[in-house]
Parts: C-alpha cells; sequence; structure tokens
C-alpha cells in the first residue's frame, strides 16, 4: 500500500503510545488479536497506519468491534479472494485506546500481481459488463435479508415449555432456539457486510477513474461538475427528505402545522397532533411513510448507538419543523429534478464537446459507466448502513433485553459493552441455568464489567488519537486507501507537517466557496440538535444521514473523507463548501471559533480562538 | 487627396481579415477578424507593409501616408464628435502574433496621442523599433532571414477604468474549459509590462462561475495625462489597490469574448482587453487585441484507450511490472 523508508518517522510508534490515564488494561475490552502487540512488533512497527475516523471515530464499544472484523472480513475476500485486485490485499486493523488504525496490505512480487491481474480483468470486467442487471439482483437479495432479519424471533425462556414441544417432536427446546437465534443474527450481519462490499471496489473505481480522467484533460474542472455529470436523478438517499418536504406540504395543507413548535419534543408534537381528526391523518399518513424511509441513521451507522428515525425521531421531525417554517416564509422545497436533468446532459455536452477528439471517446464512455455504477455506489449505504445495520442493532437489543430480564445486566443497551463472544458465553450461562435451575453467576460477573467499561470509554472519548501512527509513507499507492479514504501521499506529507499543531488546516476541496463563520464541532449524535443556523459542522466525517443539517449549516470541514464520499456529495448538492480529509479539525478547531473555509482549495483558517 | 492607384497604404481595420495579414501584420489583421466576428473592437485603421516600404525608401514619413494618416484620423473625430480624439499607435510586424513567434515586447505601443503630427511620429516609431538592437537579435535568433516588414495599427484610445490580459483555456494548467483573467486598473500597460499583481480569475466556459480568484495589490496605474500627451503613472490608494477590480457583469461580458475569440480563429487566444470608465457591461468592453497563445501546457497525451482498460488500470492491472 505504502513504500517507506529507513528513517525516523514523522509519526508516533504505535508501541510508544501510553494509555489513556485511568484506562490502563483497556486491551482487555478488545479481541487478542486486536491490539498492537510485542509478538508481532517487528512487522507492525514499520507499517503506515492511520486513524479511520471515517467509520470509527470514537472509541470503540466491545460489541461494535463486530463492525470493524465483518466488514474488513468481507472486503478483503472480494478486494482479495475473489476480485484479486492485482497490487492490493485486504485491511489490516489495530486498535490503540479504543480508536480503530488501519493498514493495507500490498502485493509487491510482479509475478504474483501479473497472475492477479488475469483474475481481476476476468471477473471485474463480468461485473462491469453486467452491472445493472447484478445490482438488480443485489437489490432483491438485500431485501431478501432485511426480510429475514425482521422475522427473526428472539424467543424467551418460559417457566414450562409449550405443548407443541412436549407433544410435536419436532420442535426445539427454548435453550437451543435462544443460541441459535444468536447465531443466526451474527450471521445475518457477516451476510449483509458481505453484500455491502460485493460491489464496492468495483463502483468507486470506476467512479474514480471517471473523475480522474476528467482532471487529467481538465485540470481546473470543479469538483462538483464532476459530480453532477454522474449522480442520478431521482436516488433513493434524496426520498428520505422529499417524504419529510411532501409531509411538511401536507401539514400546512390540513392545517395542522401548528404543532409543530420548536421547543416540542417529537413526542409532545405527536400528543398535540393526535388532538384532532386531521392530526390523526395526517400521524396516519407518516406511519406509511416510515417503511422504508424512516431508515435512515442519525449518524453513519457503524456504532450501535446511531438509531434509525423511527426510534429517534428527533433528526426528521427537527427537518419538518425547518420545512414547515421554509414554506411559510414561501419558500419552495421542490428539488426542481428536471432542471437538474438537464443541467446534467448540458455539462456532460459541454465538457464533452471542450475534449480533444482522442479524449472524447474515453469521457463518453467513462462518464456511462459511471452512471451505470452510481446508483450501488449511492444507495448500499441505505439499504446496508442504515436499513439493515439499524435494526440488526435492535436485534442485538432483544438479546440484551433477555439478559437484562435474568438479571444478567442492568439494562439491555449493556449488551453493547460484552464483546460479542462474551454474549454468545453469557447466553450459554443464561440457557443452562435456566435448563438445570441452578443458581447464575452472570448477574455477579457481568454488571461490574459494564460499569468498568461504560467508564473506561468515557475517558477515551476525550483522548485526540494521532492522525497516522508508524511508519511514513514516501509514497501512498494503494487504490482503496487513496480511493475510500482520500489518503494520499499529499495528506500524509500534510499530516506529517502538521503534526506540532497551528492554524492552518489543508484538506481535500470537496465542495467550491468561501465561507466565515462560526464553528460547530459535532462528535456524536447529539450534538446535531445543536446546530445553529448559519454555522460551519466541524465532524470526524460528513454523513448523508445528516442531510436534514445540511440547509442549516454554511459550510463543512471534516477530519477524514475523499471527494467521492457520499457524504461530499450530498455537501455539492446543497452547495455547501466542504474540506475534507483535514486530519484533525475536530481537534484543532473548538465550537464558537470563528474559521474560515475554502472549498475551492480545501484551505480551513482558524480566525480567533 | 488622392491615393496612388494600386499602392494599399491604408485600410480600416473592419475592412481587413486573415487574409491580410502578410500586407498588414497580425495584429491589425486580427483586429479585422475580431470585428467581423461580432467582438468590440475601438475603431481605427492599419498602414500596410507598403507604407512601411516606401518610408524606407524615401528615409522620411511619405507625403501619401501622411495623407491617408489625415484622412482616416479625420474619420475618427467625425465618428466620436470630438476634435482630436485620443489614439494608440502599436506596431504590427509581418509575421508579429504568429502560432510560432511573438516578436513579444520587441515592438512599440504609444498610447493617447492627439492629432496628426504626434501619431506621425509614433508610426515612425514604430517603423523604427524594427530596427533596434534587440528587434534585429531576436530575428537572427529565430532564423528568421526574411526581410522585416512593419504594419502599424491606429486606434481610439479606451479611456480603462479596469484592463488586462485573457487566455481562453488556462495557460498554466491546459485546461480548455476555463478562461483565465488578469486585471488591473486603468490602461493596459501595468499589466501587460508587469508593473502590478493583477487580479486573477478563472472562470468556467461550461457554468460561468468564478472557479478561483486571487485578488492582487494593484498599487499603480496608467491614466491619460491631463496635461501633455501621452499617460500618467500614478499611486493607487492602499484600499483600491486590493478590491475587486472586475464585478460579474464584466466578468461574463469578458467570458463572452474569449469564447467568440475561442471559436472565430479556432485555437486558443491571448487577448488584451479594456472596460471604458463609461457605459456598462458588456457594451464598455474592448479588445484591442488577439493572438494565438504560444505557451499553453500541453494538452494530457491522448493515445487511444478504452474506458474499460482505463478503470483496469486504476486497479494496478497494466502497470509496470505487471505483465501486462
Amino acid at each position: 500500500m505504502a513504500t517507506t523508508t529507513a528513517r525516523p518517522s514523522a509519526f508516533p510508534s504505535p508501541f510508544a503510545i501510553d494509555a489513556v490515564d485511568g484506562c490502563e488494561g483497556w486491551q482487555e475490552m478488545y479481541p487478542y488479536y486486536a491490539v498492537f502487540d510485542e509478538r508481532r512488533r517487528d512487522t507492525d512497527e514499520n507499517r503506515f497506519w492511520f486513524w479511520n475516523s471515517m467509520h470509527f471515530p470514537f472509541p470503540m464499544p466491545a460489541f461494535d468491534v463486530i463492525c470493524i472484523d465483518s466488514p474488513y472480513q468481507a472486503v478483503g475476500s472480494w478486494q482479495n479472494r475473489v476480485f484479486a485486485v492485482p497490487p492490493a490485499m485486504g485491511i489490516d486493523y489495530r486498535i490503540v485506546n479504543g480508536y480503530v488504525y488501519i493498514s493495507g496490505n500490498p502485493v509487491t512480487d510482479p509475478e504474483k500481481i501479473a497472475e492477479r491481474a488475469e483474475f481481476f480483468q476476468a471477473r471485474a470486467g463480468y461485473y462491469y459488463a453486467n452491472w445493472s442487471e447484478l445490482y438488480g439482483k443485489w437489490q432483491r437479495k438485500m431485501e431478501r435479508l432485511i426480510a429475514e432479519l425482521g422475522e427473526l424471533q428472539v424467543p424467551e425462556l418460559p417457566e414450562y415449555e409449550a405443548d407443541e414441544v412436549a407433544y410435536d417432536g419436532e420442535r426445539n427446546t427454548a435453550f437451543y432456539e435462544v443460541l441459535d437465534a444468536y447465531g443466526r443474527v451474527l450471521r445475518l450481519g457477516d451476510l449483509m457486510w458481505q453484500h455491502h462490499f460485493e460491489f464496492l471496489l468495483l463502483g468507486y473505481g470506476a467512479h474514480a477513474t471517471f473523475a480522474e480522467f476528467c482532471k487529467s484533460h481538465l485540470p481546473d474542472i470543479p469538483d462538483q461538475h464532476i459530480a453532477q455529470m454522474v449522480a442520478g436523478i431521482d436516488v433513493l438517499l434524496f426520498k428520505p427528505d422529499s417524504e419529510l418536504r411532501r409531509l411538511a406540504a401536507l401539514a400546512i395543507e390540513t392545517g395542522v402545522d401548528g404543532a409543530f413548535a420548536s421547543d416540542r419534543t417529537p413526542a409532545e408534537i405527536d400528543a398535540e397532533l393526535a388532538k384532532s381528526e386531521s392530526g390523526r391523518a395526517w400521524l396516519a399518513e407518516l406511519e406509511q411513510v416510515k417503511d422504508p424511509w424512516f431508515n435512515m441513521a442519525t449518524g453513519d451507522g457503524l456504532y450501535h448507538y446511531y438509531r434509525n428515525w423511527i426510534d429517534d425521531p428527533r433528526i426528521p421531525y427537527a427537518s419538518l419543523t425547518a420545512h414547515i417554517e421554509a414554506l411559510r416564509g414561501g419558500t419552495s422545497l421542490e428539488r426542481p429534478t428536471a432542471e437538474i436533468a438537464l443541467e446534467r446532459e448540458r455539462l456532460a455536452q459541454e465538457y464533452g464537446a471542450l475534449l480533444d477528439d482522442g479524449a472524447r471517446g474515453p469521457f463518453e464512455e467513462l462518464l456511462a459507466l459511471a452512471r451505470t455504477v452510481f446508483p450501488y455506489v449511492e444507495e448500499h449505504k441505505f439499504y446496508c448502513d442504515y436499513w439493515f445495520l439499524t435494526r440488526w442493532w435492535n436485534k442485538i437489543r432483544e438479546f440484551g433485553a433477555l439478559l437484562t430480564l435474568h438479571g444478567f445486566l442492568e439494562e439491555s443497551e449493556d449488551i453493547f459493552q460484552l464483546t460479542r463472544h462474551e454474549v454468545s458465553t453469557a447466553l450459554d450461562e443464561l440457557v443452562l441455568t435456566w435448563a438445570t435451575g441452578g443458581v447464575a453467576l452472570g448477574p455477579k460477573h457481568w454488571p461490574p464489567i459494564v460499569v468498568e467499561r461504560k467508564r473506561r470509554l468515557e475517558r477515551l472519548a476525550a483522548w485526540t488519537p494521532p492522525p497516522a501512527i508508524g511508519a511514513t509513507p514516501d509514497v501512498v499507492t494503494d487504490p482503496m486507501t487513496i480511493m475510500l479514504w482520500g489518503v494520499t501521499t499529499e495528506r500524509v506529507q500534510e499530516w506529517a507537517s502538521h503534526k506540532d499543531g497551528g492554524l492552518v488546516l489543508n484538506g481535500a476541496a470537496a465542495s467550491p466557496g468561501l465561507v466565515e463563520g462560526i464553528a460547530r464541532v459535532i462528535s456524536s449524535v447529539d450534538g446535531i440538535t445543536e446546530v445553529q443556523e448559519g454555522e460551519i459542522l466541524v465532524c470526524g466525517s460528513t454523513s448523508p444521514a445528516w442531510a436534514p443539517i445540511f440547509p442549516k449549516v454554511r459550510a463543512t470541514v471534516t477530519d477524514i473523507g475523499g471527494v467521492m464520499s457520499h457524504a461530499a456529495i450530498v455537501c455539492r448538492e446543497y452547495k455547501l463548501p466542504a474540506v475534507v480529509g483535514t486530519g484533525r479539525a475536530t481537534a484543532v478547531i473548538r465550537t464558537g471559533q470563528r474559521i474560515r473555509v475554502d472549498g475551492s482549495t480545501g484551505v480551513v483558517t482558524v480566525l480567533e480562538s | 487627396m488622392s491615393i496612388a492607384a494600386g499602392a494599399d497604404y491604408a485600410r480600416a481595420l473592419s475592412e481587413l481579415s486573415s487574409a491580410d495579414e502578410s500586407s498588414f501584420g497580425g495584429k491589425s489583421a486580427a483586429l479585422g477578424e475580431l470585428l467581423a466576428a461580432g467582438v468590440r473592437v475601438p475603431p481605427g485603421f492599419a498602414l500596410s507593409r507598403q507604407a512601411f516600404r516606401l518610408a524606407r525608401e524615401q528615409r522620411a514619413m511619405p507625403q501619401v501616408v501622411r495623407e491617408e494618416i489625415t484622412l482616416r484620423y479625420a474619420a475618427l473625430e467625425e465618428l466620436t464628435g470630438l476634435r482630436e480624439p485620443p489614439v494608440a499607435v502599436r506596431s504590427s510586424a509581418v509575421g508579429e502574433d504568429s502560432a510560432t513567434a511573438t516578436f513579444a515586447g520587441q515592438q512599440e505601443t504609444v498610447l493617447w496621442l492627439r492629432g496628426v503630427d504626434p501619431i506621425c511620429l509614433a508610426v515612425q516609431v514604430c517603423w523604427d523599433s524594427l530596427y533596434s538592437v534587440e528587434a534585429v537579435r531576436y530575428r537572427e535568433h529565430m532564423g528568421v532571414d526574411q526581410e522585416p516588414a512593419m504594419g502599424v495599427a491606429i486606434q481610439l484610445m479606451v479611456d480603462a477604468a479596469v484592463s488586462g490580459v485573457l487566455f481562453t483555456c488556462n495557460p498554466l494548467s491546459g485546461d480548455p474549459s476555463m478562461v483565465a483573467i488578469n486585471a488591473s486598473w486603468g490602461l493596459g500597460s501595468a499589466v501587460v509590462g508587469g508593473e502590478v499583481t493583477p487580479d486573477d480569475y478563472l472562470i468556467s466556459k461550461v457554468t460561468r462561475e468564478v472557479v478561483r480568484e486571487r485578488l492582487g495589490a494593484k498599487t499603480i496605474e496608467y491614466v491619460p495625462d491631463a496635461s501633455l500627451p501621452g499617460v500618467a503613472l500614478r499611486d493607487v490608494p492602499a484600499e483600491r489597490a486590493t478590491a475587486r477590480c472586475l464585478d460579474e457583469h464584466a466578468l461574463t461580458a469578458l467570458l463572452d469574448v474569449a469564447r467568440v475569440a475561442e471559436r472565430h480563429f479556432g485555437c486558443h487566444q491571448d487577448v488584451e482587453w479594456a472596460i471604458a470608465r463609461t457605459g456598462a457591461p458588456p457594451e464598455n468592453v474592448f479588445v484591442v487585441q488577439s493572438r494565438p497563445v504560444t505557451t499553453v501546457a500541453p494538452p494530457a497525451p491522448v493515445t487511444p484507450v478504452s474506458a474499460i482498460s482505463l478503470v483496469m488500470a486504476r486497479f494496478g492491472v497494466g502497470k509496470p511490472g505487471t505483465g501486462d
């Protein structure tokens, strides 16, 4: 992924980072293989690792480690074992003080690369040639998977088994059913991650190739124009917000918009609506919309605490309130899809016409391919990260409720403080003692562990991880690191040169424009509702799930991410200046500071402290 | 006044086309082309190489040429309704402004002249510049062995509030979808002569948005000298020096000029322009010269490739050492 030379690194050694004060022994929360270990020091110390703050901006709760293992099992399987991307195998991860660092495994042997190229050309070629058909299959596969997850029952442990168990001969007892259901829910998660990555590399690769082609032949083309030429018009990800706009208009039409006062909670709004006939009609309409459109996550989905809009309606209700206010103020909320479609074609034609004859052909072909793959690039996140994952966490919560009922946990959320293997162990003991009628040790064993881990995570959350550790690479060549995380040679050099901190941050120019304003640093989902009109959003990584917030902010700055991230796409749609991949914006910038964001040059300046 | 039969000493700019380049020089011919394309060019006339030859033979301003100047300057007086309107006199060397050589800075431009006598003197200065030490050396260096010849363009002055240069592509990156504009206060000599750091704008031809802008320190400006012929140099107050000198309307008008010029000539152009103090864009936006861009970065080499092979290369297929 990256070649390094033997000289002092600009980044700290992973073995030189001390445990955060009061968090000594944090490693016990994680699998033995997930930490830097002396027995692997020779290789690990000489590799370049960067903090994957795009997917893991917060210290990992023990259970959530499954969202590191599964995705990297899946992405490596497709990249390394199915498509055999010639120069890159999979991605290794290590946890430091609760934070996830990653490093790609390169293929360096030219013969091996040539051998892999044969596989890659045949297999990736097949996917590109049959993309739409394969993607159609994929969507049905995902819908079946989500349906199966919904049907999966977490059994109870009854005082006496039902008659059917006694007389039927075909039915299993609850001990088996509980263990089977838990095993099945874990496997369904693995399946989702497998599907998630089936198209991801190839989709991003085709899109990135088009973007790169544009930039080599039209060096000054704004990223936004590239995105506009490719982006779909009627994509799934815009659907939740467009449903909210429709509901806002309906509220005004039916005269129930008075219920949406900004100082009311969603429950208070619901209570107000329930008082009138037309209010109840509006609520019924809302119920129709919820499945599937409220399966948006309040965050990027990889942590258990990102709920969907059904479970945490604060974001959609805040949006509804804002939309109603805008409509009352005479603002049209209609997305001008016809105009967007026309502009998309006009841009493609004009840029095509400006190119040399030799470049026009590849430009048009690459654009067509990028448009073919783009529905997956945009939509997989809704199916996988939001719709499936938020429901999957809820299924885990049901096991949490079962363990709580039997005294193993104080509350069902505590299940996320145990590793998935510890949950398996706890369930083993639970069904054993349920069966034997013996005294369970679990209620004495698990709660103190949960308390200690919660305390640790809270302290670890205050730590600022360095953007990179280990060896400093001379060049970053791994196509995935560049495409998915925006970690390029230049970015690494910027991180290395800014290690002492400073008032100027460099990142990727993701959406053009220059603004100054007050920063709002958001590190958790609760912060979203704190964002005030006209502030500049500063966060680990932007996410399309935060869409309702974008009409409010003036610009966006993130720690990590490339111009290809879903986030950047939404930012451009809203015409907000954005600088992504600064490495340390959330560490350097504080809420309330005045900052300048230049989305055209990728520079963020802290103007006053 | 009579003009010798068959002699073609002078013509209105509007009567010139690229076919006249060999007699009137590239600059004058290009101005004729721009007028034909509908671009606003200050009215004026041009002197041919025949006028120059005659002057060499007579070792003085030939009477017949002086008569042409007098006649045509009078037409400009009539056109403007002004007595002795100010004009610029610029050399238009034959072979100059071609795509391969610029002869840049080798010839003269004299601004803000009023009356036939000063104009004739300035024309003489332009002719003489062909034999300056620098010009002779330049021709030797470039291997130009044909007998040099010089045309001259005489145009009404634009009393410019702002002036500058534009390229119909980004000359640094070679991006053909961009128009690059440098602009500064006053007459154009400040930008052309590199005496100020101009405002620097990059504008998308496709969406007309300003993709990048860097405001310069435009600390001086050239303005007409009230008391004397010619121009005066004056300091620009600090506040105005760093202020943006082109608004959205002016930028749009210049973008349109760029697109017309590029389309008309069929290649990228380096255009000198001026925006008059009176009027509003686009009516007060004038082009004073246009020539092919000679310094643009070469476009990325285009070898026939399929889209899929580019995608494969992105994943490391077909890179050196892969055996493909």
